[in-house]
């Protein structure tokens, strides 16, 4: 894959030292159930039941940095990166994105980024991916005698210089989200958001997506993508804020988040008991160890547990089984990964 | 499959059906609003044609064998209007379900194709009934047309004669979509043609000879032809009767062919990708 | 920041993407006005001709000149339903596809989207009803005077008026998930006060003043006097005078609601909701 030139700094734009992304307090309420026209036309108040879908997220992401935002599904991932692209007005907070005012001067804001939001349902299909990339380096103001030449350029480092002239309908569908990141680069924004950028794509193209992401940020973009993939979050990023109704419940690197549940390890096991023994069961494990989470799945109880020295542990918490009238049906030593994070933090698990 | 049980899945498709029907405003507009605003239009064009000249006038009612333009009109556009709820009901629901993707689970099931094939005909029946119930009145109450119990009854028969009519064109091009799976072209095509053949907006007596042929050949032309006779020419019913059951013996025939048709596509999608591609 | 430019992407986008539609194109453009206006109403006009000419009309309109009559007005309603049906369709289906968002996202005023969709819907309606005037003639006899180019510029007034329109509907569907009932209603009773189909005199007194309100109106009345001698509404000069000052306030109140839905749905959340 090609690297891109690097796009000569514009006149006007922010200094470096300023961060991509800046956001302070960010909230975005929302309304449930409908209001009809007769109360709107009668002026009744509004008596629909609250919910902060974003509630007081503060974000700061750097110049080069990928940035990775993990939560399930409904935790609020989306409604940020919505309120960061203005494409939504938050209720409250501030955005600042590489110095500029989102919220007072959002067009400005929208010059500095390159956003993929719903990935190949976001490009023509009925266009060429050369006509797409004219069609939007004409909208982002890419100067005429440079648009040529950047497009080229962006399909080199996308991989799709020969399918250029094919209509999209006839690409893939990693085809298509790939033009759509090249979409996002045209103009040379120095901010990329990218949601849930490879959902829907097999193993290879993602792979092939995520390289891709990496070496743009060797080139000193700032990315900030959501995913609810935490092995995607934990190769890719370097930042990882976990999301979980609406807030950040955990920041840091990859690693340092593992660290903070004081285990490098997890054991996984599965276990046949009577339910009425269960809790003497969970808690004989709990003395000689972290219990992570516990649940009954297909007749048996499945814990994971949080320990170090693994080689220790298992025979001792296998005795323990025996004792409490337990039988163990599968025992899996695995490394610690954001999952566990995410159910020691929520007490949930990331896929629920 | 027994035939209380056919009758049992033609109840629950046509309650299925009526159930997404009431959910759309859309529709209420359609069978209240557009009967009596559009034919109004073609009113005023009327009055626009005719000028008030009497000369005018009296050359329309010799080629429509009225003098009545409001009725004429509004007869014509009626039934116009239920071709259109007919296509674009019963017409599409084959392929709605298609492009939905619950088409596969339909002919899954045990039901007989004909309880599937006409089972959302009831709840456009409904739309269609209360369409023709609006411009009723309005002939009625809005342009006074003395309408008697008589010509009542005959205008009745010459409805219910239409019903498989209409609803077997709907069947028939239902089953004819799922196989060349362009919907919107081909109906807006056929309403087309109904248009500007069947005698909608003028008396087919103004047509070139081939082209009288040719709408002598469509049903609608029919239907709307002896709905006027009925009402405004003063038909009694023993002149209407051939008429009548030419249309209730072609509503059957084409109710056949549909149910065939539709074995025919069903077999054709087995040997082939299946009901889903599209 | 230059407005030229995206514009004119936006109807580069929507040509490019019309020609992969040849045959709805058609449709739409061409053989529907045929089977929906004029055919129907040439037919029925043929029911009131008396030794084949048609008195009504020349006693109405000041012409007996019936297809010119109904082609002159498929001019008109060529341009107003494929503006209006035009930004419609390609807003909705940007929706729907998905390209709305980044469409949005582009650092640009969301109207030049509007405007760019059209301008691309006034040029293929215009070649249509360009198309229609003269089959018009060629298959139907309709005799135009030369004096019809006279009025262009009343045809360049109605295409400034449309592109006010084409602000509405775009808020209309930014507004509703589904327009097509207002699209096909305002549509509707625009071409009939317009005078598409008839007369405006034909019209109960208490509509007439909604039909005199519309740039549409004047513009249609000054082409059919232009092309086929009808006795004119208005004087020329003031027929021009009214045109103009209804495209304007057009343009003025349909760009203002459109910002204004823009910015309701921006609060909302549901800008770019499908």
């Amino acid at each position: 894959m090609r690297p891109l030139a690097v796009v000569p700094v514009r006149p006007g734009a922010p200094p470096a030292a300023l961060p991509a992304i800046e956001a302070r307090g960010l909230t975005r309420v929302f309304r449930r159930g409908r209001r009809t026209l007769a109360q709107r036309l009668r002026r009744q108040p509004d008596t629909r039941e609250r919910f902060a879908a974003v509630d007081g997220i503060d974000l700061r992401v750097e110049h080069g940095e990928i940035f990775g935002v993990l939560g399930p599904n409904g935790a609020g991932k989306t409604t940020t990166v919505r309120m960061l692209a203005t494409l939504l007005e938050p209720s409250g907070g501030t955005i600042h994105l590489c110095g500029v005012d989102a919220l007072a001067r959002p067009r400005q804001a929208r010059a500095l980024l390159g956003a993929v939001l719903g990935g190949e349902r976001s490009v023509y299909w009925k266009l060429t991916g050369h006509q797409n990339l004219e069609y939007y380096a004409a909208l982002y103001q890419v100067p005429r005698d440079a648009t040529r030449g950047r497009i080229t350029d962006v399909l080199a480092a996308v991989g799709l210089s020969d399918r250029a002239d094919d209509y999209v309908e006839r690409y893939s569908t990693g085809m298509r989200q790939r033009l759509a990141l090249a979409r996002a680069l045209l103009a040379g924004p120095p901010l990329l958001l990218l949601d849930e950028p490879t959902v829907g794509l097999d193993p290879q193209a993602s792979a092939d997506l995520r390289e891709r992401v990496r070496n743009l940020s060797a080139t000193g973009k700032a990315v900030l993508l959501t995913t609810h993939d935490m092995d995607e979050a934990d190769r890719l990023c370097d930042r990882v804020a976990i999301i979980d109704h609406g807030r950040i419940v955990a920041l840091g690197s990859p690693a340092a988040l593992k660290r903070a549940v004081r285990a490098t390890q997890v054991v996984e096991l599965e276990v046949e008991v009577a339910e009425p023994d269960e809790p003497g069961l969970v808690a004989a494990f709990a003395q000689l160890t972290t219990v992570a989470g516990s649940r009954r799945a297909g007749g048996a109880l499945q814990v994971v547990l949080h320990g170090d020295a693994t080689r220790q542990l298992v025979p001792v918490v296998v005795e323990a089984a025996w004792r409490n009238q337990a039988v163990v049906r599968r025992v899996d030593v695995i490394p610690v990964t954001l999952e566990d994070v995410f159910l020691t933090l929520t007490g949930r698990e990331l896929r629920e | 499959m027994s035939t209380p049980d056919g009758l049992r899945a033609f109840g629950a498709t046509a309650r299925k059906e009526w159930r997404t029907v009431r959910r759309y405003l859309a529709n209420l507009a359609f069978v209240v609003f557009w009967p009596l605003v559009l034919p109004a239009v073609y009113v005023l064009e009327a009055r626009g044609f005719a000028g008030g000249e009497a000369r005018a006038l009296g050359a329309f009612a010799a080629r429509a064998g009225t003098a009545e333009v409001a009725g004429f009109l509004y007869l014509g556009w009626a039934v116009f209007i239920w071709l259109t709820i007919v296509l674009w009901g019963p017409g599409a629901s084959l392929r709605d379900e298609q492009l939905r993707g619950s088409l596969e689970s339909l002919f899954l099931t045990p039901s007989p194709r004909w309880a599937i094939l006409f089972g959302s005909a009831p709840a456009h029946l409904v739309l269609a009934m209360a369409m023709l119930a609006t411009v009723g009145l309005t002939l009625r109450l809005g342009l006074g047309l003395a309408v008697g119990p008589a010509a009542a009854l005959r205008a009745l028969a010459v409805v219910a004669a239409s019903v498989p009519l209409l609803f077997g064109t709907g069947a028939l091009l239902g089953a004819l979509v799922l196989w060349l799976r362009d919907a919107s072209g081909l109906f807006m095509l056929l309403r087309g043609l109904f248009t500007v053949l069947c005698g909608v907006t003028y008396p087919v007596a103004v047509l070139p000879g081939w082209a009288q042929a040719t709408a002598a050949a469509l049903p609608p032309t029919h239907v709307i032809g002896a709905l006027r006779a009925a009402l405004l020419g003063g038909a009694r019913l023993a002149q209407l009767w051939e008429t009548i059951a030419l249309l209730a013996a072609v509503g059957l025939g084409l109710c056949a062919a549909a149910v065939l048709l539709l074995g025919r596509v069903e077999r054709h999608a087995r040997h082939g990708r299946g009901f889903e591609w599209y | 920041m230059p407005l030229l430019r995206p514009v004119l992407a936006v109807v580069r986008r929507d040509l490019r993407t019309a020609a992969r539609y040849p045959l709805g194109m058609t449709n739409f453009v061409l053989l529907s006005p045929f089977y929906q206006l004029i055919l129907p109403s040439l037919l029925l006009g043929s029911a009131f001709l008396v030794q084949g000419r048609s008195v009504g009309l020349a006693a109405m309109a000041g012409t007996s000149d019936l297809p010119g009559f109904l082609f002159t007005g498929a001019l008109v309603q060529s341009l107003l339903l494929g503006t209006c049906w035009g930004v419609n369709l390609t807003l909705s289906m940007d929706r729907e596809l998905g390209t709305l968002e980044h469409n949005f996202l582009a650092p640009l005023r969301r109207d030049t989207f509007v405007l760019g969709s059209a301008l691309a819907s006034l040029v293929i309606s215009t070649l249509a009803g360009v198309l229609l005037l003269v089959l018009g003639e060629v298959l139907f006899g309709a005799r135009y005077l030369s004096a019809v180019v006279l009025a262009m510029p009343a045809l360049l007034l109605t295409m400034v008026a449309l592109v006010g329109l084409a602000h509405l509907i775009a808020a209309a569907v930014l507004l509703l998930r589904q327009a097509d009932m207002i699209v096909d209603g305002v549509t509707f009773a625009l071409a009939v006060l317009s005078g598409v189909l008839f007369p405006v005199t034909v019209l109960p007194v208490w509509v007439r003043p909604l039909a005199l309100a519309l740039p549409t109106t004047y513009a249609l009345d000054v082409l059919r006097h232009q092309a086929l001698g009808t006795a004119p509404l208005l004087p020329v000069p003031l027929a021009y005078a009214a045109a103009s000052g209804g495209a304007v306030a057009l343009v003025v109140v349909g760009r203002w609601t459109f910002r204004r839905a823009e910015r309701r749905l921006e609060a909302a959340g549901t800008l770019v909701q499908h």
